[in-house]
């Protein structure tokens, strides 16, 4: 069966997250998220300051991304972002890399790597929780849209 | 023996964030109930030594937190930063030398030592040396000096250079007792903790409610919160409703922690407020900064809904208590007439009057079209996520 990959957006945060920049930030992101599936990347190493408004759009992202079936995911935090991500458990709602081309990548490689740790407990006789399909014949091959 | 005490807060560069956290000085912030600096004249006044004055290069817009840490009759306080900062504190050894003193101690906060000051004066007498350093087990000094009054020129020497070096080596005197060089927040927590479990002579200020959690004056808990030993809950502290204190976890005085936030092996310093619903784990949190100690990072926080400062003069605190409960009721009825009903109608149940044997026996799910895939779910599941690209 052959896929077709869908484009991986990588959008830069700004500096500063409050709730002007944030507005500003969401009327950006908006068209990317209101595709079919979007597969969305925040790289947010140069955020020095988010506050609750930032969190607030973070997650209103999410559930735009999630509600139309695609995902969002957060590369490169800075310190200070990942501080209040932590200090609000707003992280442990995303899946977060090290940095945009790790999460860009998993988009398209989680499935076939899972099934690649699978393949070894099924030879044993162990029940694989779904049913391995065929690899993509494009596995790496997400289009990169860099939307900083 | 009249012994004299010149306690140096400060003397290094302004610009050095050592020693201060988010500008305030550590000497003058809490650990479990009483700021260090005072901690430390108690320590002194216990030994016997009869007058100390106090030389601070601090910021004027911390004299709150000065006036609070050194609320002591017996000290005298000078202000001075720069080179002053250092002439004050020769002129004071000057003076408590004119006036007859037969030792002075001079010690910069900084370090926070245990020293047993009869032992070291006895050391000093001993020794027949003008100027004694106190020394940790590695050599390095602790900023603790014993002077004698006759040698001027080596105490003149000492302050000239920020008690880096003297006129002439001085004699060592190896401390074995507690020390902490209370140079950075995780320092600080580290004091506090050490307190908590009895590892230094720092106690807690407040009663044991029970084993392991202490409780200051006035601190209130909500009997839904929860506070896991070993705790300390400063005095006028409150805990909402929800919390969770946990993993050594210290609130100094007048310090709030709203509700569902849970706070885990952290120190929350004086009048703070922790926001509802969030995580404080590993971390020291005050002045509207927060510094993670597990990532060394200190970030400031602005939006007050995360971390507040609660006004540090009563009379401030006074008059937002009384503004909150005069809105209070008017805010709840507001509410009630405007507001619309938050509970959600509970779903038609289906009545159970049917044996479960046809249920028990229906396919989960409805077997797709023969030969079509379909491209939609069945209406029974909730989708989460759809991975791969077809």
């Amino acid at each position: 069966m052959e896929t077709i990959s869908r484009p991986v957006v990588v959008k830069r945060m700004p500096e500063r997250m409050n709730l002007k920049q944030a507005r500003k930030f969401w009327k950006e992101v908006q068209p990317f998220l209101n595709s079919d599936r979007p597969q969305v990347v925040f790289d947010m190493s140069q955020v020095r300051h988010i506050d609750a408004a930032g969190i607030d759009i973070l997650l209103q992202c999410m559930r735009e991304a999630v509600k139309r079936d695609g995902d969002l995911k957060l590369a490169a935090l800075s310190p200070q972002s990942a501080v209040v991500l932590e200090l609000t458990r707003a992280g442990r709602l995303f899946e977060i890399y090290d940095n945009s081309t790790a999460a860009v990548k998993s988009f398209s490689s989680f499935l076939p790597n899972a099934l690649r740790q699978l393949e070894p407990q099924a030879a044993q006789g162990v029940m694989p929780m779904f049913a391995p399909q065929p690899l993509s014949s494009n596995e790496d091959g997400a289009g990169v849209n860099l939307a900083a | 023996m009249d012994i004299r005490a010149i306690l140096l807060i400060g003397g290094i560069a302004s610009t050095d964030a050592a020693e201060r956290i988010a500008g305030v000085p550590i000497a003058y912030l809490d650990a479990l109930g009483v700021p260090v600096v005072q901690r430390l004249m108690r320590r002194l006044r216990h030994f016997g030594v009869s007058k100390t004055t106090l030389i601070s290069d601090a910021r004027p817009e911390i004299a709150a937190f000065k006036r609070c840490a050194a609320a002591d009759h017996h000290v005298r306080c000078l202000e001075a930063a720069g080179e002053e900062f250092w002439d004050s504190a020769e002129e004071t050894f000057q003076y408590y030398a004119a006036e007859g003193a037969d030792m002075v101690v001079a010690l910069r906060v900084g370090p926070y030592v245990e020293i047993d000051y009869e032992e070291m004066v006895q050391h000093h007498l001993d020794k027949r040396c003008t100027v004694s350093m106190a020394v940790d087990s590695q050599g390095g000094s602790l900023d603790f000096f014993v002077l004698d009054p006759s040698g001027r020129f080596d105490a003149k020497e000492l302050f000239q250079n920020r008690l880096q070096r003297g006129r002439k080596e001085c004699e060592a005197f190896v401390v074995t007792g507690y020390a902490n060089r209370l140079q950075t927040a995780a320092d600080l927590r580290r004091l506090a903790l050490d307190g908590l479990l009895s590892k230094n002579a720092v106690r807690p200020e407040g009663r044991e409610i029970k084993p392991g959690v202490f409780l200051g004056r006035g601190a209130r808990i909500h009997r839904n919160a929860r506070v896991v030993a070993p705790a300390f809950i400063g005095a006028r502290s409150k805990v909402h409703a929800e919390a969770l204190i946990t993993r050594g976890s210290i609130l100094e005085h007048h310090s709030e922690v709203d509700c569902g936030t849970v706070v885990e092996n952290s120190t929350v310093l004086p009048f703070t407020r922790l926001g509802a619903g969030l995580d404080v784990m590993h971390s020291l949190v005050g002045f509207r900064h927060i510094t993670q100690l597990v990532r060394n990072v200190e970030v400031e926080i602005t939006d007050a809904k995360l971390i507040d400062m609660v006004p540090v003069s009563p009379i401030s605190r006074l008059a937002g208590s009384t503004a909150a409960l005069f809105t209070f009721l008017p805010k709840q009825i507001y509410r009630g007439f405007s507001a619309a009903s938050q509970r959600e109608k509970p779903a038609e149940s289906p009545e159970c009057t049917e044996p479960g044997g046809s249920a028990l026996t229906a396919p989960v799910l409805e077997a797709p079209a023969s030969g079509v895939e379909s491209s939609e779910f069945p209406s029974n599941l909730a989708v989460m996520r759809r991975y791969g690209d077809h």
